[in-house]
């Protein structure tokens, strides 16, 4: 472990989440974040050695759509580049192994995505494989609301668990003007919103929205330059689960967990607990009952906050919502984050998933102090 | 039974239907009414004065954006070619016929274009053309709202004035 | 940055892709049984038991698949979706209907599929039936099981 660099997020910058922006393409949004991006730490693209986007073609419309996106990085002179077809959360990781590998020492992470174009449901139907899974015509929501039929019947939890939580996420995002739907919502009357898919209502689900992303990374001795109050990565741990939905255990979240586990040990933080704040790429109220579970969290405990940010009950730009979980805990700790702050901030566990069922997990400890001297 | 049939079914039909609802985005919004109304717009990059066409939100190269929309001549300089010798689907065109980009006056990069009007052999880098567009009134904010360019007859461009812009 | 401002342009269209999506030996197989007995098949495979429906190949450790496995069209339910407002050209029901993880009798994992009858009785416990369609009408599909049915 000691091989390892410290690494830290420097800067980070959002477009405004929205349901659907006439005026842009997704490349003209992410234009902007970069640039903001890149002025928060006082850099040039020429500064920042390689570079990571986050998107998925098919949401965009367009074969080999991302390559646009290369224009609005500033990918000239050529540039190192690598594109995921995941959240950017996951590209982040592929910026600091890039680092850790020695081959860079500072990275742009862009997630950027135009929802509003394609038709989400339709599109991650096809994430499913084609002879088993999505014949049968299986969406995001859908297979969302079988896991929360699996956890509610292992868990006995009730529908009223499920609108508290989303609530709860309601009551933060309140709080948060850099996401989607800002307005509190009480639990009796999420729970009276229409079934979206039984057992998760409309108001159990995220507002889908499009945005657009760009996160700074830099190794120690460039980080301390570009920013006065770096957050240093402390650990990070992906895994990968089987794609049959049944033969799962959908209730539970084997990934999150051994992810979870991995990246504290990693910090050398006992648990998950001992974080101060935890901003979950949950994106229904079980997952995030799940996720808790998996990590060992209680999200009615004062301590660690649990998506202080609202979560993605409250803004869920796809690819870019993982991303934005990384921007919350960066925010957080540099103390930035307005009135959603939580006082005293110093470590901080972010989560990013992709895939049907929490499919994949990532999860980052994040905190004040570098890990490796 | 002791197994499934020996011969397996060897195909799974997926109809994929995935409907789009598009945003041109304002540059490309500003280009194709430009069109419409005769005229090719483009954006000056703010760094180095270069200008793209169609107009674009940054400059690729300078990274620096390009905000302030200028409008083009319509006329150019070929600078590459091909001879197309096979049919296109959606395009009613006579074989063979020659696709160029064109490097309008005073844009930084060229755009592609269809050349007619003459024979395709006699097309040639440094060949001087011109838009011929469509009457006012069947103008849409298409890409067809220029049929095709045509020689004008001019001296050939030197070859340094285009050599950069293909 | 200066505010560049035209009247929004937009476009409707729709991608069809018709594709043709190769199926192997187990699957090709599973589903050659579902068209021509009207039967379901698992395969034995190290560390899961019997996975209905099977790939071959174990997805915990990539180990190969086993000996083939008859399993009943019975079945109990182990999470279901309902589908309030289908959804044209996606959901296979126009009317409401369920989706459902059905672990079958015999089988160690669940095999995702629909109930379009009572959907609105069905719950996570409930025993059900695969119903096939007729012989002649099935194709080779997953979908050659038309609906699974609540036991009465």
């Amino acid at each position: 472990m000691s091989a390892l660099r410290n690494v830290a997020l420097v800067g980070f910058a959002q477009g405004p989440i929205v349901a659907r922006d006439r005026h842009r393409m997704s490349t003209e949004m992410l234009y902007p974040v970069v640039r903001e991006a890149l002025a928060q730490v006082g850099a040039t693209r020429d500064d920042i050695a390689y570079q990571v986007s986050a998107s998925t073609d098919y949401m965009d419309g367009r074969p080999f759509g991302f390559v646009a996106a290369l224009d609005v990085m500033g990918s000239w002179p050529p540039r190192q580049d690598l594109h995921l077809e995941m959240d950017g959360s996951f590209a982040a990781y592929y910026a600091w192994l890039k680092i850790q590998a020695g081959e860079a020492d500072s990275a742009i992470v862009c997630g950027h995505g135009k929802t509003s174009e394609g038709e989400p449901e339709r599109i991650l139907n096809l994430a499913l494989d084609p002879y088993y899974q999505a014949p049968i015509g299986l969406g995001p929501t859908a297979t969302s609301a079988l896991q929360a039929s699996a956890y509610m019947a292992r868990t006995g939890a009730t529908d009223a668990d499920l609108a508290a939580v989303a609530a709860r996420s309601r009551a933060a995002g309140a709080k948060n003007p850099d996401t989607q739907v800002r307005e509190a919502a009480a639990a009796t009357a999420l729970q009276r919103t229409d079934w979206a898919v039984e057992p998760l209502r409309t108001g159990y689900l995220p507002p889908i929205g499009e945005s657009a992303t760009c996160l700074v990374i830099a190794a120690e001795g460039k980080a301390e330059k570009l920013c006065e109050r770096p957050v240093w990565i402390q650990g990070v741990d992906h895994r990968s689960e089987m794609q049959s939905l049944g033969a799962r255990d959908l209730s539970r979240s084997a990934g999150a967990k051994l992810a979870g586990e991995k990246a504290l040990a990693m910090a050398d933080v006992g648990a998950a607990k001992d974080v101060d704040l935890v901003e979950l790429m949950a994106t229904t109220p079980v997952e995030e009952l799940i996720l808790c579970e998996a990590l060992g969290l209680d999200a009615t405990a004062k301590k660690p906050v649990v998506n202080p940010s609202g979560g993605p009950l409250c803004g869920h730009p796809i690819m870019s919502t993982g991303l934005v979980r990384l921007g919350e805990v960066f925010r957080q700790l540099t103390g930035t984050a307005g009135e959603r702050g939580v006082a005293g901030a110093r470590r901080a566990l972010a989560h990013a998933s992709m895939g049907h069922c929490l499919q994949q997990n990532i999860v980052w400890v994040l905190g004040a102090q570098r890990r490796w001297s | 039974m002791t197994e499934p049939p020996k011969e397996p079914v060897k195909y799974v039909d997926a109809n994929v239907y995935l409907p789009y609802h598009y945003v041109a985005g304002d540059f490309r919004a500003i280009y194709l009414n430009g069109l419409r109304e005769g005229k090719i717009l483009g954006s000056k990059d703010s760094k180095t004065g270069k200008i793209f066409v169609p107009p674009i939100l940054n400059s690729p190269e300078s990274f620096a954006p390009c905000e302030e929309i200028v409008q083009l001549d319509d006329r150019g300089t070929v600078t590459t070619f091909c001879v197309v010798n096979i049919p296109v689907i959606g395009r009613d065109l006579e074989i063979p016929y020659v696709a160029a980009s064109v490097a309008l006056d005073g844009a930084a990069i060229s755009i592609f274009a269809l050349i007619q009007k003459c024979k395709a052999d006699e097309v040639r880098m440094g060949m001087r053309v011109e838009a011929v567009w469509k009457p006012a009134a069947e103008r849409t904010g298409d890409h067809t709202d220029i049929q095709y360019f045509r020689p004008t007859g001019e001296p050939d461009a030197p070859r340094e004035s285009y050599i950069n812009r293909l | 940055m200066a505010d560049i401002r035209a009247d929004p342009l937009e476009l409707r269209t729709a991608m069809e892709f018709p594709y043709k999506h190769s199926t192997g030996q187990t699957i090709g197989r599973f589903l050659a049984g579902l068209k021509e007995q009207g039967r379901i098949w698992g395969q034995r495979i190290a560390g899961q038991g019997v996975v209905v429906p099977p790939l071959g190949y174990s997805e915990t450790d990539s180990s190969e698949g086993g000996d083939w496995v008859l399993v009943e069209n019975t079945g109990t339910v182990t999470a279901v979706a309902k589908v309030h407002q289908p959804i044209e050209r996606l959901h296979p029901e126009a009317k409401p209907f369920a989706f459902v993880l059905v672990k079958l009798d015999g089988a160690d994992t669940a095999l995702a599929h629909l109930v379009r009858d009572d959907a609105d009785k069905v719950t996570v416990g409930s025993r059900v039936t695969a119903e096939f369609l007729p012989e002649g009408e099935r194709t080779g599909s997953l979908r050659d099981i038309a609906t699974f049915r609540l036991a009465d």
